[in-house]
């Protein structure tokens, strides 16, 4: 008993200091994971969920897109900073309808078992992804391409798909119109080729480690489901000289408070991201770690405007938006970083210059007296105070700004707030029928770089518009811009279309998205870009033993 | 007494069915599916998923080939993991759980009985109040608190232990900790109540009188009938433990199968769902038959024909 008693007690005393004092200092385990080799090295990364699948064509997550830009290399790829650059494609040329993409394919490109990588594997990498058998989520990515938008809806033979095999090395895509953005779409996993000898003989298991056949600057080496993923430098990719790391394992960790954890021990070299409630520590004390990068992302309220309140009262919806302190939301509620949204597209998005709400430079008082006019003017007011509901999915993030939000509406212009959470799935089902929900809160993170991928969310004709904004003018203004080459006439019109949605308001803008993670300081190469999209092989790990890091913070009994 | 065992496990089979039913009904008049997801699927893409995995069959088609599967065994494909069955799924994560469950109940066992009876013996000494308080504390801490301390303390702010994954003997000894402190408190006050009891009753006494060495009184003549409730409340205890635990898992990502569970249900993984569900009943039933089994061998009084 005695001994019972004096190996419990010290334990639970030891927890409950370290629960009680919250010591300032932040130890950190800076060592990289090097094989025993010596010389192997390996990059941790955190990757949120565990991926639902590694089929380049039905994968949709975060997760999954993260590995499969290691494993796969598409038409086109990306440089540390998010600009395109060629991938399987050495060269390309372009017609002068701006229809027909011819890609001079690497005939040094090698597939992981050896063999080359020829035009016929995109071809069937491309028709694969829009076959309605595959059930690919993304397919509409190739909804420019000839004929993809029939094969999807099961009308036509994937055979018919506007790709074609001129030789080996050669490969044409033929679109329906000019689509400005098409090359950027390349770089998404659902265009990635397939090896199509290693799908047929395994449909249903070809991405496991025994059979994975990729043509990227990895290949799978172990996956254990909700553990890890390994992949391992792949010899035979064209670049390999140039990868910097040699292992990656990926840690699907979804609680973040986890994460940070496992980060701090050493066991992670990279986090997916940052607890919100750690962030001013972190910030504090391994300022050099924390990576913030705006991310082509809107966090907004969306309006159902097919029901009242909100049917046909743009100036009441224009006075909840400018009632909204979106600095202060910044400032003191996210706190990461994060910039007002005054505009739909986010300002990282290349090549484009977004209008401004007119209230954006406003003094708030300005702002507050402008929005209780058009409060009135709409029909409410103290005796006739408007009552809403807002809806958001089950997180305390999104709890906290529903709360900040709606005491701002009732302290600005009185209006009752009744915040109603709702488990995902609910949440979504509410949303997109349209008859229970009127403010729902919602994000929407860019599939490429391009306006066209956030303006195109309220189209009348895009299925995912929530709000059910429809207004001719708009989807003229974006269907012009869809035909319209890059350039001064295709940002103007883009620019009127956001215009006119800034002043119709079936979204209320709050904030864009940063992304928050910790990167090991013997990390090299990192460079942030505004999609988030990072290939490990632009990684290095440089690390000449712990005596190099005379500033890193280490716990104190580590030797 | 195999017999018995048998007529039981046949008797489970309506049991399993109405679990089964149950969970089909309840996961379906669920708001959402599979398929519903942020960004939401173009119609066409929608259809063609939900022919792929037969959801655009009337109800009762559904539940009947799913009965049809289950009885072959075949739990069918996971609509989350789409690479994996969910038969790959269990397989996977059982083991998992099952080492993490076992060493979990091996750890509340070896100290929650001993300090059980430490407790009766002394009772109503400092000895038996302080080993009560700290069950009591062991009770009233949640593990979801209690991991993240044991990781800061174990693994942050020392660099002893892991902090997370599995792999070496090593990684289990935070989980372990975290997962079977309660369950040794709840064993202790178990075993000090039950072992109270049985001090006083009329058949210690007896060995008492018949001048019998304290040792054999207590480890032979009590200790088996102080035994009972611990047994009783083990058997669907271990069921739970075994089957994995959603919090531990996802604290210290250990790949088990708790949290197919709950993941599973949020994302209207309706097969894995089903099929966790029909696994989870089927090991309580075989651990309540175990448990009655071991009555019959600790209490003589009790016997299966």
């Amino acid at each position: 008993m005695r001994i019972l008693f004096k190996i419990c007690l010290p334990v639970w005393l030891l927890a409950l200091a370290a629960a009680c004092s919250a010591p300032d200092d932040f130890p950190v385990k800076v060592e990289p994971e090097i094989l025993d080799d010596g010389a192997t090295t390996v990059l941790r990364r955190g990757n949120g969920a565990e991926p639902e699948t590694l089929d380049p064509h039905r994968a949709q997550s975060v997760g999954a897109s993260n590995i499969l830009r290691d494993l796969y290399e598409g038409l086109i790829s990306k440089a540390p900073d998010g600009e395109l650059e060629p991938g399987g494609a050495e060269s390309w040329t372009i017609s002068d309808d701006r229809r027909v993409y011819t890609f001079k394919l690497r005939q040094n490109a090698l597939w992981s078992n050896g063999e080359p990588v020829t035009a016929r594997d995109y071809v069937y990498g491309l028709r694969r992804s829009v076959d309605p058998l595959t059930g690919s989520a993304y397919a509409q990515i190739l909804a420019p391409v000839v004929n993809a938008g029939d094969i999807i809806a099961g009308d036509k033979d994937p055979q018919s798909l506007g790709v074609e095999a001129v030789d080996d090395y050669t490969l044409r895509i033929t679109l329906n119109q000019p689509t400005p953005y098409f090359l950027g779409l390349l770089t998404h996993s659902s265009t990635y080729p397939l090896y199509e000898p290693v799908v047929q003989a395994h449909p249903s298991n070809f991405t496991q480690p025994a059979h994975a056949v990729t043509n990227g600057a990895y290949r799978m080496s172990e996956w254990v489901v909700a553990s890890h993923i390994r992949v391992v430098r792949n010899p035979s990719y064209w670049d390999d000289l140039n990868t910097g790391v040699d292992q990656v394992v990926y840690l699907p960790i979804t609680d973040v408070a986890s994460e940070l954890k496992r980060y701090q021990a050493g066991e992670l070299d990279w986090t997916a991201a940052v607890p919100v409630p750690q962030l001013d520590r972190v910030r504090y004390q391994v300022p050099d770690q924390l990576q913030t990068v705006p991310w082509l992302g809107v966090y907004y309220y969306g309006l159902n405007v097919t029901r009242p309140p909100f049917r046909d009262s743009p100036k009441l919806r224009r006075a909840l938006s400018m009632a909204i302190d979106r600095e202060i939301i910044c400032e003191r509620i996210t706190r990461g970083g994060e910039t007002p949204a005054y505009s739909w597209v986010p300002p990282a998005v290349s090549d484009y210059e977004p209008p401004q709400a007119d209230y954006a430079g406003w003094a708030r008082e300005r702002r507050l007296d402008q929005a209780r006019t058009l409060y009135r003017e709409a029909g409410y007011g103290p005796d006739n105070p408007l009552t809403l509901e807002l809806r958001y999915n089950t997180s305390e993030s999104h709890k906290k700004l529903a709360s900040v939000v709606a005491n701002m509406w009732r302290v600005n212009l009185g209006v009752k707030v009744t915040l109603i959470n709702e488990e995902w799935k609910v949440f979504l089902q509410n949303v997109r029928q349209r008859q229970v929900t009127q403010v729902y809160r919602a994000g929407w993170i860019g599939d490429y770089d391009d306006p066209q991928t956030f303006l195109s969310l309220l189209h009348s004709d895009f299925g995912l518009n929530g709000t059910g904004f429809s207004n001719d003018r708009y989807d003229e203004l974006l269907d012009t811009a869809a035909r319209t080459p890059a350039g001064e006439k295709r940002r103007a019109l883009m620019q009127q279309a956001e215009a006119l949605l800034l002043e119709a308001q079936p979204v209320i803008p709050v904030y864009f998205y940063t992304s928050k993670t910790l990167l090991k300081p013997y990390v090299k190469g990192f460079v942030g870009n505004p999609m988030g999209h990072y290939y490990s092989k632009d990684l290095s790990i440089e690390w000449g033993g712990r005596d190099e890091l005379p500033g890193a913070e280490l716990p104190d009994d580590a030797s | 007494m195999i017999g018995y065992a048998v007529r039981r496990l046949l008797g489970a089979i309506p049991t399993l069915f109405i679990l089964l039913t149950l969970a089909f009904a309840l996961i379906r008049t669920a708001p959402g599916g599979p398929f519903d997801l942020e960004k939401q699927l173009p119609p066409e893409i929608e259809a063609n998923l939900q022919a792929k995995y037969h959801l655009d069959e009337p109800l009762y088609q559904q539940y009947g080939r799913y009965l049809w599967d289950v009885a072959r065994f075949d739990f069918g494909p996971s609509f989350q993991y789409r690479d994996l069955t969910v038969n790959q799924l269990i397989a996977d994560g059982f083991p998992v759980s099952l080492r993490l469950g076992a060493f979990s109940l091996l750890f509340a066992l070896m100290f929650g009985v001993p300090a059980g009876l430490m407790a009766a013996f002394r009772q109503n000494r400092p000895t038996d109040y302080g080993l009560m308080t700290l069950a009591m504390l062991g009770i009233s801490i949640p593990n979801f608190v209690l991991a993240p301390l044991l990781i800061l303390l174990m693994a942050v702010y020392n660099d002893w232990l892991p902090a997370g994954g599995l792999g070496s003997p090593l990684h289990y000894v935070i989980p372990v900790i975290a997962l079977g402190t309660a369950m040794m408190a709840y064993v202790a006050r178990l075993t000090r109540g039950a072992m109270i009891e049985v001090l006083r009753s009329n058949y210690v006494r007896t060995a008492r009188a018949k001048g019998l060495p304290t040792r054999v009184i207590l480890f032979r003549h009590a200790l088996p009938a102080a035994l009972t409730p611990v047994v009783s409340f083990m058997g669907p205890a271990a069921a739970g433990i075994i089957t994995g635990s959603v919090v531990i898992e996802t604290i210290f990502g250990i790949p088990g199968l708790g949290r197919f569970f709950v993941q599973g249900a949020l994302n209207r993984d309706y097969t894995l769902v089903m099929g966790v569900v029909l696994f989870y009943g089927m090991l309580i039933i075989v651990f309540n038959l175990l448990v009655d089994l071991l009555y019959a061998w600790l209490d003589p009084r009790v016997a299966y024909k």
